[in-house]
C-alpha cells in the first residue's frame, strides 16, 4: 500500500518524463555524441570519432570568437537596456491614474507580435539606402544628416538597429514582470517613508528595488538566456554581416550545421553554448546571494 | 532526489530512448518491404513519382511543365504519374540533405550544376552511366560543357537539363546619352563610368548583387585568374596570383570610384529595378534578366553585349541545372523513362520558350534559336564560359570567396592581403 502511493506520483508524470526524454534529453545526449565525431549525415559508415578535436577549434576559429563577443555584447546591452526602462516604464505606469492599461497594452504589444513581423520591419525601417525609412526621415525632413546612412552595412549602426529592436521587443515583458511585482510591496512601507521625510528617489533606491531584488535577479536571467538564444533577427536583418561582425553564436552555429554541414562542429558550439550560459547563470546566482545577505 | 528517484528516472531515461531507437528503426524495415510491394505493384497501380524543381509558382516555366509537358508525358506513359514540389532555390540544398537523412528523398530533382558533386560524393544519387540503358546516347546528343557537370569520380551522376551564362546587359537608353557603346575590353570601363556620372549624376555604370562567386569569377578568369588548379588540389599560386588579385583590384577601383552600385554590398534597389528606371546602366547577368524586366516593366529596352574581354579572354560562369535520379526512390525505371522526356527535343524547345536554353545540340541549331531575339548573345558567351569549381565543399569556397570581396571592397585588406587569406582556408578544405 504505502509503495503504491509513492509510485502513483510518478505515473502522473510518466507522460511528461517520456515526452521531455524523446524531445529533449534524446537528442542532447545525441548531440553530444555527434559532436565528438566527423559526423555524416546521410552515411553513418562514414562518421569519424575524433575525440576533442571539434572543441580544440572552437578556440581557434576567429569567427566563433567574435561571434561570441557579439553575444554577450548584446547580451549586456540589451538586457540593461530592457531592465532599466522595463524598471521605469512599470514604476511610472503604476503610478499614474489613468490610461493604464491603454499604456500597458501600447507596452506590451510588441511582446506578443512575431520576432519575424518586427525583424523584417526594422530590416526595412533601416534600410540602407535613402529609401529606408529612417534615412528619409534624417535625410529629407530633418536634414541632420546630409547622405543615406548605409545602416546595415557597418557594424556599429548594424548593432544599434539589432539592439534597439532587442529592447523594443523585450521591454513590455519586464515591464509586467515588475508591475506584479510593484503590486506585492505593502503601501504602509511608502506611507512611512513618506511620514519620514524620503524623497521619490530615496524611495525607489531604498524600498521598491530591494523588495524587488529577486524579480530583477530573475529577470536578469532569463532575459540573459534569452540573449543568447538570438537568431531570427540577426538572420532576418544581418545575416551576420557585413562579413561576420554581426553573428551571434546561434547564427554561426546554423550556418556550421545546415550550409557547411559540419553536424560535429555545430554540435560542439552548442555545447560551448551550454556551458558558457550556464557559468554566466551560476555567476549572476552567486552575484545575487551575496547582495542578498 | 534520494537514490531511488535518481534510479527511477534513469531507467525512464534509458527506456525513452531504446523507446526513440525503435521507432527510428522501424521505418527502415518498413522500407524494405516497401520496396517489394511497389515493384510487385508497378504492373497494376500507377508509379507515382516526385520531381522537384526551383521554378517559382506563377513563373512560366513552371506553368509550362505542369500544364503542357507533365500532360504530355503522362498520356504517353499511362503507368507512370509525376508529381512536382516547388522548392525555392536558396532552400533547396537544406531541403534536400534534410530529406535525404530522413529517408524520404525525391524520386529525381533539377538542382543547380555547382550541386551534384556534393550530393554525388555523399552516396545519394544513382550513378546514370552505370544504371541507365542508352546512357552513351545521350552523351552524344549533348553539349560537353553542361554533360560534364555530372561527371564525379569517374562516374556521371545526371544529364543536363538547361544551360545559362551571363553576358553584359546595358541599358540603351543610358549608354546612348552617355554617349559610349558597350564596353569590349576591362580598361575602357573607368573614361565610360566617368562619361556616364557627367550624364547621371544619381546613376551608377555597373551593378551587380553580391561578392559572391557567381559574381567575381568573370572579373577572375577575363583577368586570367582561377580559384584552383585544374585537378582542384591548391588554391595558393591560383587565387592568390597576380591575375586575380589585378581582377579584385579592377573591382575595388572601380567601387571605390562609385562606378559600382552599392548593391554589391548588399544595400539599395536591386539591379532590375535599378535597370529599369535608369539608375543602373549595366548588369552581368542572364537570359532570364528578359522575362523578369519586361514581365515588371514591359516597356523597357534590355540589351546585351559579350562580356568584356581583359588578358585571359572574355569568359562568364556556365550556369544552369542538371536531373538526378536519387538513390533512395523506389521507382527508378519510371524516373529514367521520365528523364528521357526531359531531354526529348519536344521538352528542350517547349522549355526555351520560356526562357531555358536547351542542351541538345539539335535544339540549338533548331530555326527557333537560329531566329532568335536574344539567345544569339548568350550561346556566343557559352562557348567560352566555364563551370565553376566542382567540388563537393564549393559552397564552403563560396562563402570564404564571398568574404574575401567584402573585405577588400570594404577596404580592410588588400587584395593580395584577402586573397592569400582564403587561399590558404580553401587549402584547407581541399585536403
Amino acid at each position: 500500500m504505502k509503495t503504491k502511493k509513492r509510485q502513483t506520483p510518478y505515473l502522473f508524470l510518466l507522460p511528461g518524463i517520456i515526452f521531455l526524454s524523446v524531445w529533449l534529453i534524446y537528442p542532447m545526449l545525441k548531440t553530444l555524441q555527434i559532436s565528438f565525431y566527423d559526423w555524416n549525415f546521410i552515411d553513418a559508415s562514414k562518421n569519424v570519432f575524433i575525440g576533442i578535436q571539434n572543441y580544440a577549434r572552437t578556440f581557434h576559429d576567429e569567427i566563433f570568437l567574435l561571434s561570441v563577443r557579439n553575444t554577450l555584447l548584446y547580451s549586456v546591452v540589451t538586457v540593461s537596456g530592457q531592465l532599466l526602462l522595463g524598471f521605469a516604464t512599470a514604476i511610472i505606469i503604476d503610478q499614474i491614474r489613468f490610461g493604464k492599461i491603454f499604456f500597458r497594452t501600447v507596452y506590451y504589444l510588441p511582446v506578443v507580435t512575431s520576432w519575424v513581423v518586427c525583424s523584417l520591419l526594422f530590416k526595412f525601417l533601416f534600410n540602407s539606402s535613402a529609401a529606408g525609412l529612417i534615412n528619409y526621415v534624417l535625410v529629407d525632413i530633418l536634414h541632420v544628416v546630409e547622405n543615406a546612412v548605409p545602416w546595415l552595412n557597418e557594424p556599429q549602426t548594424a548593432f544599434l538597429a539589432l539592439f534597439i529592436l532587442g529592447i523594443w521587443k523585450g521591454v513590455g515583458w519586464t515591464m509586467v514582470i515588475f508591475l506584479a511585482a510593484l503590486q506585492s510591496i505593502p503601501v504602509e512601507l511608502y506611507d512611512a517613508a513618506q511620514m519620514d521625510g524620503a524623497n521619490a528617489w530615496q524611495i525607489v533606491t531604498h524600498i521598491t528595488i530591494p523588495i524587488l531584488a529577486p524579480t530583477i535577479i530573475l529577470v536578469t536571467i532569463m532575459l540573459t538566456i534569452g540573449a543568447f538564444q538570438t537568431y531570427i533577427p540577426i538572420n532576418l536583418i544581418t545575416n551576420g554581416g557585413p562579413v561576420h561582425r554581426t553573428e551571434v553564436i546561434l547564427s554561426y552555429m546554423y550556418d556550421q550545421a545546415f550550409t557547411n554541414h559540419n553536424f560535429g562542429y555545430a554540435s560542439a558550439l552548442s555545447f560551448v553554448m551550454i556551458v558558457i550560459v550556464f557559468i554566466i547563470s551560476q555567476f549572476q546566482l552567486k552575484f545575487s546571494d551575496i547582495k542578498s545577505k | 532526489m534520494n537514490k531511488r528517484e535518481i534510479g527511477f528516472v534513469i531507467c525512464l531515461t534509458l527506456f525513452s530512448l531504446i523507446l526513440t531507437g525503435c521507432v527510428q528503426a522501424a521505418p527502415e524495415v518498413d522500407a524494405q518491404q516497401e520496396v517489394s510491394k511497389a515493384t510487385a505493384e508497378i504492373a497494376e497501380a500507377p508509379a507515382t513519382i516526385t520531381f522537384w524543381h526551383t521554378y517559382s509558382e506563377n513563373s512560366p516555366e513552371n506553368d509550362m511543365l505542369v500544364n503542357t509537358l507533365i500532360p504530355i508525358f503522362e498520356e504517353s506513359h499511362p503507368d507512370i504519374r509525376v508529381e512536382t514540389l516547388i522548392i525555392p532555390w536558396e532552400d533547396f540544398r537544406s531541403k534536400v540533405f534534410t530529406s535525404i537523412a530522413g529517408g524520404v528523398a525525391p524520386d529525381l530533382a533539377r538542382v543547380d550544376i555547382i550541386w551534384v558533386p556534393e550530393l554525388a560524393d555523399m552516396g545519394a544519387l544513382v550513378a546514370l552511366d552505370e544504371n541507365m540503358e542508352n546512357f552513351d546516347t545521350y552523351t552524344e546528343q549533348v553539349f560537353p560543357g553542361p554533360l560534364s557537370t555530372n561527371a564525379w569520380n569517374g562516374h556521371y551522376y545526371g544529364l543536363p537539363l538547361d544551360t545559362n551564362t551571363k553576358t553584359w546587359i546595358y541599358n540603351k537608353a543610358m549608354y546612348e546619352k552617355a554617349g559610349i557603346t558597350p564596353p569590349a575590353t576591362f580598361d575602357e570601363m573607368q573614361e565610360q563610368c566617368e562619361a556616364m556620372k557627367v550624364a547621371y549624376p544619381d546613376g551608377y555604370y555597373f551593378a551587380t548583387d553580391g561578392t559572391f562567386a557567381w559574381v567575381t569569377l568573370p572579373w577572375i578568369w577575363s583577368f586570367g585568374g582561377a580559384i584552383t588548379d585544374d585537378a582542384i588540389t591548391t588554391a595558393t599560386g591560383y587565387l592568390n596570383s597576380p591575375e586575380t588579385v589585378a581582377a579584385y583590384e579592377a573591382l575595388k577601383a572601380l567601387y571605390d570610384n562609385g562606378c559600382i552600385a552599392p548593391v554589391i554590398m548588399g544595400s539599395g534597389i536591386d539591379v532590375f529595378t535599378g535597370y529599369a528606371q535608369d539608375s543602373y546602366a549595366s548588369l552581368d547577368n542572364g537570359p532570364w534578366t528578359f522575362p523578369i524586366i519586361e514581365s515588371q516593366f514591359p516597356d523597357k529596352e534590355i540589351s546585351a553585349s559579350p562580356f568584356p574581354a581583359g588578358p585571359g579572354g572574355s569568359i562568364n560562369v556556365v550556369g544552369g541545372e542538371d536531373v538526378v535520379l536519387f538513390e533512395q526512390s523506389e521507382n527508378k525505371e519510371a524516373v529514367m523513362e521520365f528523364m528521357r522526356f526531359l531531354l526529348s527535343e519536344e521538352y528542350q524547345l517547349k522549355m526555351a520558350e520560356v526562357g531555358q536554353i536547351p542542351v541538345l545540340l539539335d535544339a540549338i541549331n533548331s530555326e527557333y534559336f537560329q531566329n532568335h531575339p536574344y539567345y544569339g548573345v548568350f550561346l556566343q558567351q557559352l562557348t567560352t564560359s566555364k563551370s565553376r569549381t566542382a567540388h563537393p565543399k564549393w559552397e564552403q569556397m563560396d562563402s570564404i570567396l564571398t568574404d574575401a570581396g567584402q573585405y577588400i571592397l570594404r577596404g580592410e585588406k588588400t587584395a593580395q592581403e584577402a586573397l592569400d587569406e582564403a587561399a590558404a582556408q580553401i587549402d584547407a578544405l581541399l585536403q
